[in-house]
């Protein structure tokens, strides 16, 4: 009896999904009230702020795009826009290199690797505050750990957070540094899954080290290849600690991205239109961002089951 | 019966005790800590000795960051309605919130307490009164104040046949000392004779001090709509800047954060350096070497702008935490107070009755570096205030530092501060000095 019940249950179900719905609908509801309460109805409010039009000193409230026009026009914006297209290609591709060549190179489990992996987990340990904080003096000209050690192979002292030629770059190697050991992580576990044996037919029929790596390792890796690039790219817009602790943007707008721009519109010019259109801007940016890249790298990854 | 009665009273003692425990009005008094040193352990202190000597108040101190933070977190309570009764709030932003009606005039409570507002305001020293009284109303109480000040290094001084007890007054003498002061190696400098700090709110407030010493006032002290930065006392001002980083090469390029500054004077780096007298105790505490303070030198006049914080009061506080909040206010800029944090920070106490007291005078006789920054004072002058001040201020920085870097002339660079400046206050100058007649 209880077997027929089943089966007739089973055969059921699929017929009347919406009578399941309910329960769905209560598992899914802790997550969902977090969701609409924190992301989405701040993404609608942002929506409806970046539309709307505000004139000091009146009431008068209008809708429109101009918050936008403004925005195009302003050259801080547009100079923010490149800083952070220069800060996500100068960040996310070194940091996965070096994670993937880190991961590589110290996927053997030796003690002496186990050693070397903490090493390079240990800025990912570090609050981006505190790293910052930590490199305003790595960083001081002349005196400060860089140029002291610079200087001693003949270079001369350099104004890392100071000369808006190198600026950006400084903060670009310290997100590199800080990241790569956290990509490295995932590339390590990913590696867990790539199979022995493939290793071994290739090295019977005679691949070297780097058509190993080529043509078995890299493509078995493609789908955390995929992961971490979206990672690397969402931490590329949303990070923003040490432009803060270290330059707030400057020397004249070199380091400003555009996460911080839009702080400084909504709390230094207290231009909230603006700030809002620049946050839809982003936030449309970003998701067309990662579905493309989502889509194209997992269309090139090799899942195995 | 006699037993009865004693418990009665007892238990009215009792219930008027709770009364007055419930009656206690809880206030929150926001700080910030804008300069090195251990000023939120102090202002814990502070408060703890305010509270008990005042069982009626409890005031709760938050430490809200750095000025600007606590600007910002000043704005969010009272957006959100639930306003601090008391901030200390950077002097110049003060005007913002006059001009958007979220301040507390203080002329009530300063008549209530059978004063007069002039007579209130006398107790601080004139310089302050600039960015505190204005549209016909006192708006804050100064609490900390700063000038810009030189600190140099005595013994650099004797190093490079200098008199150490001798600092330039003029920016030719500024000039001739640091060339003498910076130390080369070849091309390379390997001391450089003066340096000042270039970071965004630093900058801003040291072109004031250099364009005020060249005669000029840097904005209009009577309305917040408008800036002199493409005027010639400002362009003095940013050449004598570009000269000493590109002709006289004493002072390093591009941008230097005040915190580098610092670190470069302690580390013999730098031979002089301009910086906060907020900084004094800061100074005074960590440089091994001997040092001395002098005015910010003079191109046409002796001239600086103050800096520092005032006590303001939001609107929105009941009638209980509005007088709560000006028996706080008036605590905290007494002469004791006043000169008890002046003696901890460095600055100097607004209240100039401070200074009467023994403990100053003693302390002012074996701090000789403090009585210059005091004697600053008779040359210092309002602090520049506008219509989004922040956003006018970096208007000419993010100018001032391309020129530090060599990226622009200094005259182009004060055409397109000036006229992003004035698209700035565009919007406010059109509700007041444009608004016309129609």
């Amino acid at each position: 009896m209880t077997e027929a019940t089943a089966e007739a249950a089973e055969r059921a179900a699929p017929q009347a999904p919406t009578a399941r719905m309910p329960l769905g609908w209560l598992l899914l509801a802790p997550s969902l009230v977090f969701l609409l309460a924190f992301t989405y109805w701040p993404m609608a409010q942002s929506l409806a702020q970046s539309l709307r039009i505000e004139t000091f000193g009146t009431d008068a409230i209008s809708w429109g795009f101009g918050n936008f026009g403004r925005l195009f026009d302003d050259a801080s914006f547009r100079r923010a826009a490149v800083n952070t297209g220069i800060y996500a290609a100068g960040t996310i591709v070194p940091a996965i290199v070096l994670a993937l060549a880190l991961a590589v190179g110290l996927e053997a489990a030796t003690r002496f690797n186990a050693l070397l992996r903490s090493v390079v987990f240990f800025p990912v340990l570090l609050p981006l505050v505190a790293a910052a904080a930590l490199f305003l003096f790595v960083f001081l000209p002349g005196i400060g750990l860089l140029d002291y050690h610079l200087a001693m192979i003949g270079a001369d002292r350099t104004n890392w957070l100071g000369d808006p030629d190198v600026a950006l770059w400084s903060l670009i190697a310290l997100t590199v540094w800080k990241n790569a050991g956290y990509y490295m992580l995932f590339f390590l576990a990913g590696l867990q899954a790539v199979p022995h044996d493939l290793h071994e037919a290739a090295r019977l029929e005679g691949a070297g080290a780097w058509g190993r790596f080529r043509r078995v390792t890299l493509p078995l890796l493609g789908p955390t290849l995929a992961f971490v690039s979206v990672i690397a790219l969402i931490n590329a817009v949303i990070q923003v600690d040490h432009v803060v602790v270290l330059t707030k943007g400057g020397p004249s707008d070199s380091t400003n991205l555009v996460l911080f721009y839009i702080y400084q519109q909504a709390h230094e010019n207290y231009d909230y239109g603006k700030a809002a259109a620049a946050t839809v801007i982003s936030l449309a940016a970003l998701l067309a961002l990662s579905a493309l890249s989502l889509r194209t790298l997992e269309r090139g990854a090799h899942y195995e089951s | 019966m006699h037993r009865l009665r004693t418990i009665a009273a007892a238990g009215a003692l009792a219930l008027a005790f709770g009364g007055a425990a419930a009656a206690e009005t809880k206030i929150e008094l926001y700080f910030p800590v804008p300069v090195e040193g251990k000023l939120a352990s102090e202002m814990r202190n502070l408060m703890e000795r305010f509270n008990a000597e005042h069982p009626e108040i409890d005031v709760t101190a938050v430490y809200t960051g750095s000025y600007d933070e606590t600007n910002i977190k000043t704005r969010a309570a009272i957006k959100a309605g639930r306003p601090p009764a008391a901030v200390i709030m950077s002097a110049n932003f003060i005007l913002e919130y006059q001009i958007n009606g979220e301040i507390e005039p203080l002329d009530p409570l300063i008549e209530a307490s059978g004063e007069t507002p002039d007579a209130w305001m006398g107790r601080f020293w004139p310089a302050l009164h600039g960015n505190a009284r204005f549209a016909d109303h006192v708006w804050a109480a100064p609490f900390h104040n700063s000038t810009p000040l030189v600190y140099y290094n005595k013994a650099h001084f004797a190093e490079a046949g200098l008199d150490p007890e001798d600092a330039p007054d003029t920016w030719q003498e500024l000039v001739d000392a640091a060339k003498a002061l910076t130390k080369r190696d070849g091309d390379r400098v390997t001391r450089y004779g003066f340096m000042l700090p270039g970071n965004y709110d630093y900058l801003g407030w040291i072109m004031t001090a250099l364009a005020m010493s060249n005669g000029g006032l840097y904005y209009n002290p009577d309305f917040g709509g408008e800036v002199y930065y493409d005027q010639p006392s400002m362009l003095g001002a940013l050449t004598f800047v570009e000269d000493l980083i590109e002709k006289h090469k004493v002072t390093p390029a591009g941008v230097t954060d005040g915190k580098a500054v610092s670190t470069a004077f302690f580390a013999g780096d730098a031979s002089m350096v301009i910086l906060s007298t907020g900084s004094l105790s800061f100074i005074r505490e960590n440089m091994k070497e001997p040092y001395g303070v002098t005015f910010v030198p003079r191109n046409v006049r002796n001239a600086v702008a103050i800096g520092g914080a005032s006590l303001m009061m939001p609107k929105g506080l009941t009638e209980e935490q509005k007088a709560a909040s000006w028996t706080l206010m008036n605590w905290l800029t007494s002469p004791e107070i006043s000169g008890h944090w002046s003696r901890f920070t460095g600055y100097f106490a607004p209240n100039r009755e401070a200074y009467d007291l023994p403990e100053m005078k003693t302390f002012l006789a074996a701090n000789p570096d403090a009585q210059v920054a005091l004697d600053q004072l008779a040359y210092a002058r309002s602090w520049f205030a506008t219509f989004n001040t922040v956003a006018v201020r970096k208007a000419l920085e993010d100018e001032v530092q391309a020129v530090m870097s060599d990226k622009i002339q200094p005259a182009e660079a004060l055409k397109a501060a000036q006229a992003k400046a004035d698209e700035i206050m565009a919007p406010y100058v059109a509700q007041t000095a444009l608004k016309l007649p129609q």
